[in-house]
């Protein structure tokens, strides 16, 4: 029996890329090695989950008989040490060896842990795992303060999360702005505006310089003096790709797994895809990790094929990201701010709390978009997203008269006079 | 499949998709939670209703970081409202703008072409003009090509 296909991982990239092999290869053995235990989940939705908006089984993107179906042995609880290359074995945490013919790295990212002193000795929450989703629920339903330690993404979504449990948020934020990752300083004015009338205290542009127990609650002490006391802490201090198990040397890495355009390693039947894997950007001929679950995916499917015999080039992954907190959605596309050479269009100005950009480079294509409104804003970034990947210029988005408000948006505002349908 | 397939040049705007699309699915007549949208550009005179064209490789499924959209065996783009947290990722991907959101419900809605009333899409049935049809997407794409290279034939033989 030949070596069998075996993926490191059990979330976008690797399910993708066993969907990948599937579609050329029906019958050859897929193992998917996954370090935590059970079926597949969104860590996308664990913030709903926090927030006691979803069950736990509805996190789920994968069932039992789903591995089933698609003929894939899934090993719960199987963390990879070592990856021997030449030998194509790999070696568990547990002393379990297990052969592959051809081997996918999509072992994802984790949580940095950010250097503040004391920092192990209080109890923490991380919003990355179920696992840690699980502590963060239980100690929001008993805590009444807390303190989000990062004011990006995954910061911004347990703050969310903990507001709609009722806790009383403290963030603190490195840089000057929150969101930094999808927001130009304009548009971080604008939704720190929209997080501070929600009563949410900020300090932006301040570091945390240690942690400790007082009583019941924990201290935090900022770098230049002031001390905020809460029931508990978040910690989001952004993430890092999984590279332990390839430290040995199995194959290139940079910041992430280095790939070529067929997501292929230097190795000749070692793959990456995912948050792990830097990979072709589309934007510029330097390779980029963008870790976020459309790039997984389309990774994951481009390897699976080419794991299977195909020969599919990947055509570079596109920074994308869209989010609705404290009643502002948030959009972003690509290279949203700007450089020198870059020319900006805003269309609609930021009256009104609406701010919508335009980036584009010097040769006149569309290379980056932002956006900052209610929901109605965002099926028009899906246009300028399609644009921007086909390669549009700016004067065909000008030229492109948006279709004026039909009477049913003027009439009924957002539509939302309506009564509310039942779930 | 079948599809809607829109007659573009025989749209007048009227909107009638847009309530029978709502009424159809909210059971109430508010165009703003319609899942077809007549675009109008009034000074051209020029309208075009759109909606979801259910894609053979869909970009908002792809990006769906919950499996809520997927495609069904008869080829039907289908959101899970269930599974959908409302992230709003599919509507930042689909390249027609045509992935819709419902406001209170806070969900991702697309066309579903009337999967669930027995006489199938209702923007079809109550659009006046027939600017729409409910029809084989292959059929209705060699009847329209016909009609076009008449329209051409026409022109270029009158130039004559």
């Amino acid at each position: 029996m030949p070596a069998p296909y075996v993926l490191i991982g059990n979330s976008a990239a690797a399910l993708a890329a066993v969907d990948g092999i599937r579609r050329f290869d029906r019958r050859g053995r897929i193992v998917l090695l996954n370090r935590e235990k059970g079926p597949a989940y969104s860590r996308v939705a664990l913030p709903y989950f926090v927030a006691g908006e979803r069950r736990l089984e509805d996190l789920l993107i994968r069932q039992g008989p789903d591995y089933q179906r698609l003929g894939v042995e899934l090993m719960d609880e199987a963390t990879v040490t070592a990856i021997d290359a030449a030998a194509k074995q790999l070696r568990l945490a547990d002393g379990r060896q297990v052969a592959f013919g051809k081997l996918l790295v999509a072992t994802g990212s984790s949580c940095v842990i950010p250097p503040i002193r004391g920092l192990e000795t209080v109890p923490r929450h991380y919003l990355w795992t179920l696992a840690d989703a699980q502590g963060m629920k239980a100690a929001a339903e008993k805590a009444r303060s807390a303190v989000v330690i990062g004011g990006g993404f995954i910061g911004m979504l347990a703050a969310e999360a903990l507001r709609k449990l009722d806790v009383r948020l403290t963030i603190v934020e490195m840089a000057p702005q929150l969101l930094p990752q999808l927001l130009d300083g304009e548009g971080g004015r604008l939704f720190a505006q929209a997080v501070a009338a929600a009563g949410v205290t900020l300090r932006l542009g301040s570091t945390v310089a240690a942690v400790a127990r007082q009583g019941e609650q924990i201290e935090v002490s900022l770098k230049g003096g002031e001390s905020i006391a809460a029931d508990m802490i978040a910690v989001a201090a952004g993430v890092q790709p999984n590279l332990s198990c390839v430290a040995g040397g199995a194959c290139a890495t940079g910041k992430g797994i280095l790939v070529d355009e067929h997501l292929q390693t230097d190795k000749a039947d070692i793959f990456a895809a995912g948050d792990v894997a830097e990979a072709g950007d589309f934007l510029s001929e330097a390779r980029a990790i963008h870790a976020i679950w459309p790039t997984a995916v389309e990774q994951g499917r481009v390897a699976g094929a080419n794991m299977a015999g195909k020969s599919i080039a990947y055509g570079g992954s596109l920074g994308m990201n869209v989010v609705e907190l404290f009643n502002v959605t948030l959009a972003e596309l690509g290279r949203f701010r700007e450089t020198a050479a870059d020319d900006v269009h805003l269309l609609g100005g930021s009256a009104g709390g609406l701010y919508r950009k335009v980036v584009v480079d010097g040769a006149g294509y569309l290379v980056g978009a932002m956006y900052v409104g209610d929901e109605n804003g965002v099926a028009e970034m899906g246009v300028i997203h399609g644009m921007i990947k086909r390669r549009a210029r700016w004067r065909e988005l000008a030229d492109f008269k948006l279709p004026r408000f039909t009477y049913a948006t003027t009439i009924h505002g957002r539509g939302r006079t309506v009564p509310a349908r039942a779930r | 499949m079948k599809q809607i397939i829109v007659h573009q040049e025989k749209c007048t705007a009227c909107r009638e998709c847009e309530v029978a699309c709502s009424f159809a699915h909210e059971g109430v007549f508010v165009p703003a939670l319609s899942r077809i949208r007549v675009n109008d550009f009034y000074e051209e005179q020029f309208y075009l209703p759109m909606t979801c064209v259910h894609c053979a490789d869909a970009p908002c499924a792809t990006v769906c970081p919950t499996v809520a959209i997927e495609k069904e065996a008869d080829g039907q783009i289908l959101v899970h409202e269930q599974r959908c947290i409302g992230c709003k990722m599919c509507l930042l991907a689909c390249p027609f703008g045509v992935m819709g959101f419902h406001p209170e419900v806070g969900v991702a809605q697309n066309c579903d072409l009337c999967r669930n009333v027995a006489e199938g899409p209702q923007c079809v049935q109550f659009c006046v003009p027939q600017a729409l049809e409910y029809a084989e997407v292959e059929t209705a794409a060699a009847a329209k090509q016909k009609i076009y290279a008449a329209t051409i034939q026409q022109s270029l033989l009158s130039q004559h």
